[in-house]
């Protein structure tokens, strides 16, 4: 007599291979399974891409902070070094271009120009940070939702499982585990997408906010500089 | 940005693809000792093995051998008295050199023989050489007599004679036996002399050897109908191989507390193994309120489980009458396992 166990079930079962329990699954679990992938693939790429700029732009905003703040005369400096693409230049050259607009009329309105002066150079902080964490939230949003949808998948496999249960109205573990095995390969995923986005997305928010307020700090000594210098004006 | 993005996506595709390729290869599976261990194998029972032996066979086999040395001089009596002239010779040498080994006591039943007709006499000594306990002489002297009929009747057959006295002595010895097993060395011995006597009478030699033959049948044919009777060993393994068959055939409902179920059934066979009518069931135990509703489905299933295994194979004919008609055949979870 020879017990016929399900020999591939065993075989399959005892493997991790992704590709197999993607091929074992079902039409929906395999959607989801997708899905997540693509998803880890987009954050990936957004956290090498991300931290990559970031990184640039601290370090160039800082260092032009430094040399700004060594260098005599501000003209100069903006026709040598403020054309650049950075967020602290760009900052430098709203400054820079309302003032020229502003002193080039015959009568000054100095609480206008300061007005002005300010309004402009805030504006330019927050496009800049704006458009540094565009891509931010997308990491939020895999880190928040990628669990809930593994977790979908794998309620949907582990219905599937039963049913199958239920079908062959045997309830040995050769049956049920490989149904629950890929089931729980598509949490296994979302999580694999969530966690690196929700790292990630922390620390370059961390990032973005230490930014900005470095811009914020360079804005506000500019704008008094300024304004010292309109104050001279006469 | 655009290139950064660009370089971000490609490392970032490279990077899954090269780790799933990994895991897919088998980079991270365990090791897995069972797998290794346990190759699919048959499992074949013993139980074939277990239907064909039978008691009775073995304790018939050993009083052949050990009757056939006795036998000697008993044969070498019958020859010496009614044929007369060359044998008698050769008999009455043995006589005398049995009696001086045993001891004093074969002895005295000896003038006795001698006065008594002289067939009688001579396979009387042996007997008693046999059996050395002085109650037994006395029954020795009735059985001589019988056996002098057949002898002076068939004077010359020399043949026919011989199985019939290796059945009385047959008889004999068993007993002797069946009392103490320590006196059968003493006959061995006179056995043993008479035989190398034997040599110098040629004749007897082939006498003797049909006298073996015609003994060794004789047990063999009734041996078979002690063997019908069956012990506990051949109703283990006819319980065994029943349930052996029926196993691929049973599929208990699943449940809450199904495997507390019990279906005792009725199941009448013809001697091909084949169900006659339809199992009965006769009770059902282990019944509780959550597996009620799997009760019936419980019989149901084990009536089917019969009728589909219902040829059944390997079912020894001689035990028909124990196994056509089973009550209770009991279905349980123990005999999905």
């Amino acid at each position: 007599m020879t017990l016929n166990l399900p020999a591939g079930a065993i075989t399959d079962a005892a493997t991790i291979s992704p590709l197999a329990l993607f091929l074992q699954a079902d039409i929906v679990v395999k959607g989801v399974m997708l899905g997540l992938l693509l998803a880890s693939i987009w954050t990936w790429a957004i956290i090498i891409s991300f931290s990559f700029s970031l990184r640039k732009a601290s370090k160039e905003s800082r260092k032009f902070e430094a040399d700004f703040w060594k260098a005599e005369d501000i003209d100069r400096f903006y026709e040598s070094r403020g054309k650049t693409e950075f967020p602290a230049a760009k900052v430098m050259a709203a400054g820079v271009t309302e003032w020229r607009r502003s002193t080039a009329q015959k009568v000054i309105d100095r609480d206008g120009t300061r007005d002005r002066l300010a309004t402009s150079m805030s504006s330019t902080i927050a496009s800049e940070v704006d458009r540094l964490s565009d891509r931010l939230n997308i990491l939020a949003t895999v880190a928040s939702a990628a669990p809930f949808i593994g977790l979908f998948g794998t309620v949907w496999g582990i219905m599937r499982a039963f049913t199958s249960i239920a079908a062959e109205q045997d309830s040995s573990l050769a049956v049920v585990a490989p149904g629950i095995a890929e089931a729980l390969f598509a949490t296994a995923i979302g999580l694999f997408a969530a966690i690196p986005a929700l790292i990630a997305y922390n620390r370059f928010s961390h990032g973005i906010n230490r930014l900005e307020a470095g811009l914020t700090r360079f804005a506000d000594s500019f704008y008094a500089t300024l304004s010292r210098e309109l104050e001279a004006q006469r | 940005m655009e290139r950064t993005e660009k370089i971000g996506l490609g490392v970032a595709t490279a990077g899954h693809v090269l780790l799933f390729g990994l895991l897919s290869a088998g980079f991270l599976s365990t090791p897995n000792p069972l797998k290794l261990k346990s190759p699919p194998m048959d499992i074949s029972l013993v139980d074939e093995v277990a239907l064909q032996s039978t008691a009775p066979q073995i304790s018939t086999q050993p009083p052949p051998p050990s009757v056939a040395p006795e036998q000697g001089p008993t044969e070498d009596a019958k020859p010496a008295p009614e044929p007369a002239p060359a044998p008698e010779p050769t008999p009455a040498p043995p006589e005398p050199k049995p009696v001086p080994k045993p001891l004093p006591k074969p002895t005295p039943p000896k003038p006795v023989v001698k006065e008594v007709p002289k067939p009688a006499p001579k396979p009387a000594p042996p007997k008693k050489e046999v059996a050395k306990t002085p109650a037994k002489p006395k029954p020795a002297p009735e059985k001589p007599a019988p056996k002098a009929k057949p002898a002076p009747e068939k004077p010359a057959a020399r043949a026919k004679p011989a199985p019939e006295k290796p059945k009385a002595a047959a008889a004999a010895p068993s007993k002797a036996k069946s009392d103490a097993k320590g006196k059968s060395d003493a006959p061995a011995k006179a056995s043993g002399a008479g035989k190398a006597d034997k040599p110098k009478g040629s004749l007897l030699g082939k006498d003797f050897l049909k006298g073996i033959d015609s003994k060794e049948d004789a047990p063999r044919t009734p041996a078979p109908p002690p063997a019908a009777a069956m012990g506990p060993a051949q109703k283990s393994a006819l319980d065994a191989e029943l349930r052996r068959q029926l196993k691929p055939h049973w599929r208990p409902p699943s449940g809450a507390d199904a495997d507390q179920l019990v279906t005792l059934l009725e199941v009448r066979l013809d001697k091909s193994g084949a169900v006659i009518g339809t199992p009965e069931v006769i009770d059902q135990q282990g019944v509780t309120a959550s597996n009620r509703p799997q009760a019936k489905l419980h019989a149901e299933r084990a009536i089917q489980a019969v009728k589909l295994a219902s040829p059944f194979r390997n079912m020894p004919p001689e035990f028909y009458d124990q196994w056509k008609w089973l009550r209770p055949l009991r279905f349980d979870a123990r005999l999905n396992r």
